[in-house]
């Protein structure tokens, strides 16, 4: 028994790194920019699409290519963000349609060039095995977690101490104030947008190898980082951070439990009893008025 | 007004459409298999248009009214009507359950409530084998039991049959929407839409509203749902999952939001337009998503918003051409 | 002996660990227009939202002709007859201003609704709509009726929604600083229209405001809040030369 829930806790932080890497892209683009990007789901499968093109077209390397795909997802979401979500910042509903836009063709040309079944990549990682007890599991797990400790260490250092991440939480604050400082709010914007998206492509860059790379892959992702954000706080930076990885790790915990097929219920079942209980999250500011 | 006119014509051109299309079956399977998505679109109109509520999950509130009927009809042996109305109740159930804790929350949770509920629905309709058959589905669902009326026979099992009875129960709907819209409740829900605060301070129970509103949205729904698998003769998960929940609100911003007509227009554009256009299936996403990116940017009102600009542009033309002129 | 029209004991109310209104009572006996004021902090707009049911007394009473009020929402207070305005100026801003008017007095009960208009005569509806007309020659809009009221002027729109609260033909109008963003100019415009609809209706006015000139002019009772509490009541004149309604300010 305690091999089994020692498995799942290991699978759980795997899982709910990738989840922190996506809840961390949706909360930066919620927080600085109030917008809702349901879109992020095929951003991040993208990003394993990319990875796997570069690995097999131009070097092989696995680390290049993660590179080359979270470079090449901030270049997409600087082109969104100008192109789409610019015009739309304080249109709720239109931002959804918008969303919902992006998502249609964005998976649907994804069908068209790469076709509709899976893709695999095998880097070393993936293939070398690493013994804990009685259990073993990929280097790739572990890469994962690692990786995104490494990414979600970057983050906090360059929010709390770079310029530019100390205008995203101005803006973030108060974009008015922030104006009148001096920091040009679209440069912020259109900076929070790439780095989202870099993060996301790199979710899907850990992921993709491990599983499988296919036009669906995003969507489940999506859904849960949305749940982690919520269930967080909205807004919130850490709230991300304990979202993803509570809810990574309550996912595979409960399968030990219930049947598999259940699971993303379990997911949205916590999340809805989140909402009914205390919408604003764990880490969040409860709103004036609200009873 | 101009928009009853247009309501008339396109009465009457369904009622004719068998006629119209004699020679081409295939285009009376799709204009039904449209009418068939425009009543779901109607109760979305209800909840989006009117009341401004968003919800990304409703092709789920489809799949139980489905569910429901075809169960009642093909195991129970119940005829068509009651089993269509307890479709239609089951959905509104599930939308009581669902609404009563969830429309108290502010509008970006909802929306992501409704998303979950949907993600919910699907994977019970995907795993109650029992019930529903699993992913497999239910099916040889029977169609309607036809009757006589004096020489004349009417029946379902034919193409131009169901169509009619598609047709006739589109327009029931139609007509619901249409008294609900004009009637004191409708100008309260479009009261919540504009202001929440200020219908509150005028007297109206905002929550008491956003949850008939709901209810009715989703009970109409299941309506639909019954009639695309009476028409299909088969209930699956698949035609109710998150994909078609997305195409539902896609069709309803298509044809026009808060429109009478605009659900009935975007369902026959959706599901028409790409078989007239011989788009392949797979680029007809890829089209839409386009299409909703330009409508999210320069045309939020829909086709029939683009329509109605365009005929106040002309009108006001000729108003001031005429003040010139007296 | 008469019961006050309404009265408000021991009203108190903090938000996290800031107290708002520490202990606040005041009551209106007959009809007039209310002022009340007070300087910044005072609490007087928290026990304005209080009385109109947007927030909950932590302590305390409000009742509407001796009936209980507080704690009740917003929508039940206006069925009582309790109409309001708000700050920032709310009207419907797709509705015409005809159907702005009329929307005050559409029974908005939900069972309610779909019975009205399935039975509701042609005589009634053509009463209402005359009423409504009349209602909007009174603030000059009448040929604006068809337009969309988001088309108008602020002061216009000001207007508009003061009219349509007296559509429902409240008990009492609760006015949430009305001068606010009115050019200089129309606020005479402004008092006297207010003046004039007190005539016709003769109901209780409470005016929460800011504008010193403005709400002195036209009440005929001030009721002075300051640090949570009310410091005096009385007419404008007397409240003016209180001393300690000019140290609360200057202080």
């Amino acid at each position: 028994m305690a091999t089994a829930i020692l498995e799942q806790f290991i699978n759980g932080t795997m899982m709910g790194s990738i989840y922190v890497l996506m809840a961390l892209g949706m909360v930066l683009i919620y927080g600085v920019m109030h917008v809702l990007n349901f879109a992020h789901g095929v951003l991040f499968m993208v990003g394993g699409y990319i990875a796997h093109l570069f690995f097999f077209n131009l070097s092989g390397s696995y680390p290049v290519a993660i590179l080359c795909s979270m470079v090449t997802l901030a270049l997409i979401g600087m082109v969104l963000e100008r192109l789409v979500f610019r015009s739309l910042r304080d249109n709720l509903r239109m931002q959804i349609v918008a969303s919902l836009g992006l998502i249609l063709i964005v998976q649907n040309g994804v069908v068209q060039l790469w076709g509709p079944h899976a893709l695999q990549m095998r880097p070393a990682s993936v293939d070398s095995l690493v013994r804990v007890g009685q259990l073993s599991f990929t280097v790739q797990h572990f890469v994962i977690i690692g990786v995104v400790v490494a990414a979600v260490t970057t983050l906090y250092l360059f929010l709390r101490y770079t310029r530019l991440g100390t205008a995203m939480r101005a803006t973030s604050q108060h974009p008015e104030a922030a104006v009148v400082v001096g920091i040009d709010p679209n440069r912020v914007y259109t900076i929070t947008f790439m780095i989202a998206c870099a993060l996301a492509g790199l979710g899907g860059a850990l992921l993709g190898p491990l599983f499988l790379i296919f036009p669906q892959m995003g969507d489940a992702p999506m859904l849960k980082a949305l749940s982690a954000i919520i269930i967080g706080g909205m807004g919130s930076v850490p709230g991300a951070i304990v979202g993803g990885l509570g809810i990574g790790i309550l996912e595979s915990m409960s399968t030990l439990v219930i049947p598999t097929d259940y699971r993303d219920t379990v997911v949205f079942g916590v999340l809805i009893l989140m909402l009914l209980v205390r919408p604003w999250g764990i880490f969040g500011v409860r709103v004036r008025g609200e009873n | 007004m101009k928009a009853t006119i247009v309501a008339l014509v396109l009465l009457v051109a369904g009622a004719l459409a068998p006629v119209i299309f004699a020679g081409q079956p295939y285009a009376l399977y799709v204009l039904t298999l449209a009418l068939c998505y425009a009543i779901p679109a109607i109760g979305l109109n209800l909840l989006y248009g009117y009341t401004g509520l968003v919800s990304l999950g409703h092709m789920g509130f489809a799949g139980v009214g489905a569910y429901t009927t075809a169960v009642l009809m093909k195991d129970v042996g119940l005829p068509f009507v009651p089993s269509l109305l307890a479709g239609a109740a089951a959905a509104g159930f599930v939308g009581l359950v669902v609404g009563i804790p969830c429309l108290r929350l502010r509008s970006h949770f909802f929306i992501v409530v409704t998303l979950a509920v949907g993600m919910i629905l699907f994977t019970l309709f995907n795993n109650l084998d029992g019930l529903t058959g699993g992913a497999e589905g239910l099916p040889g669902i029977p169609r309607p039991q036809g009757f006589a009326i004096g020489p004349l026979e009417v029946e379902f099992r034919s193409l131009t049959g169901f169509y009619l009875l598609a047709f006739t129960v589109t327009t029931l709907i139609f007509a619901f929407q249409y008294v609900l819209v004009r009637s004191d409740f409708g100008r309260s829900l479009s009261s919540v839409r504009q202001d929440e605060t200020l219908a509150a301070a005028r007297g109206v129970n905002v929550f008491g509203h956003k949850l008939m509103a709901f209810v009715l949205s989703a009970a109409i729904a299941g309506v639909g749902g019954a009639m695309k698998v009476l028409f299909l003769r088969a209930a699956a998960p698949l035609s109710f999952e998150l994909q078609e929940s997305i195409n539902l609100v896609l069709m309803l911003i298509l044809g026009g939001a808060g429109y009478l007509i605009g659900p009935i227009i975007g369902a026959v554009i959706f599901v028409g337009l790409p078989e007239f256009l011989r788009i392949a299936s797979e680029m007809r996403l890829i089209f839409f998503g386009f299409v909703l990116l330009l409508l999210a940017r320069f045309a939020p009102r829909g086709v029939c918003g683009l329509a109605e600009a365009a005929y106040k542009k002309r009108f006001d033309r000729e108003e001031a051409v005429g003040i010139a002129h007296s | 002996m008469v019961s006050p029209i309404l009265e408000v004991s021991g009203i108190s109310k903090s938000f996290g660990g800031i107290q708002a209104v520490d202990g606040a009572s005041f009551s209106l006996g007959q009809p007039g227009i209310y002022g009340l004021i007070g300087p910044n902090g005072a609490g007087k707009t928290t026990m304005f939202d209080i009385i109109c049911g947007r927030q909950v007394p932590s302590e305390g009473e409000v009742r509407f002709h001796s009936e209980r009020i507080d704690g009740q929402k917003p929508y039940w207070l206006a069925r009582q007859g309790l109409a309001r305005t708000f700050q920032e100026c709310r009207v419907l801003p797709e509705e015409t201003c005809l159907d702005n008017v009329l929307f005050a007095a559409q029974d908005k009960r939900l069972g309610g609704e779909l019975w009205q208009t399935l039975t509701r005569s042609g005589k009634a509806r053509r009463e209402a709509e005359a009423e409504a007309r009349r209602l909007l020659r009174l603030i000059n809009l009448e040929r604006y009726a068809d337009q969309p009221a988001g088309a108008l002027s602020y002061g216009q729109r000001r207007l508009l929604e003061i009219v349509s609260c007296l559509m429902s033909k409240p008990r009492i109008l609760l006015l949430d600083e009305p001068a606010s963003g009115i050019n200089p100019t129309l606020l005479n415009t402004l008092r006297d229209f207010l003046v004039e609809i007190y005539e016709e209706t003769k109901i209780v006015f409470l005016i929460v405001e800011h504008n010193m000139e403005f709400i002195m002019s036209l009440a005929s009772e001030i009721i002075v809040m300051h640090q949570g509490r009310v410091l005096t009541q009385g007419t404008p004149e007397r409240v003016q030369s209180d001393k300690s309604v000019i140290d609360a300010y200057l202080g």
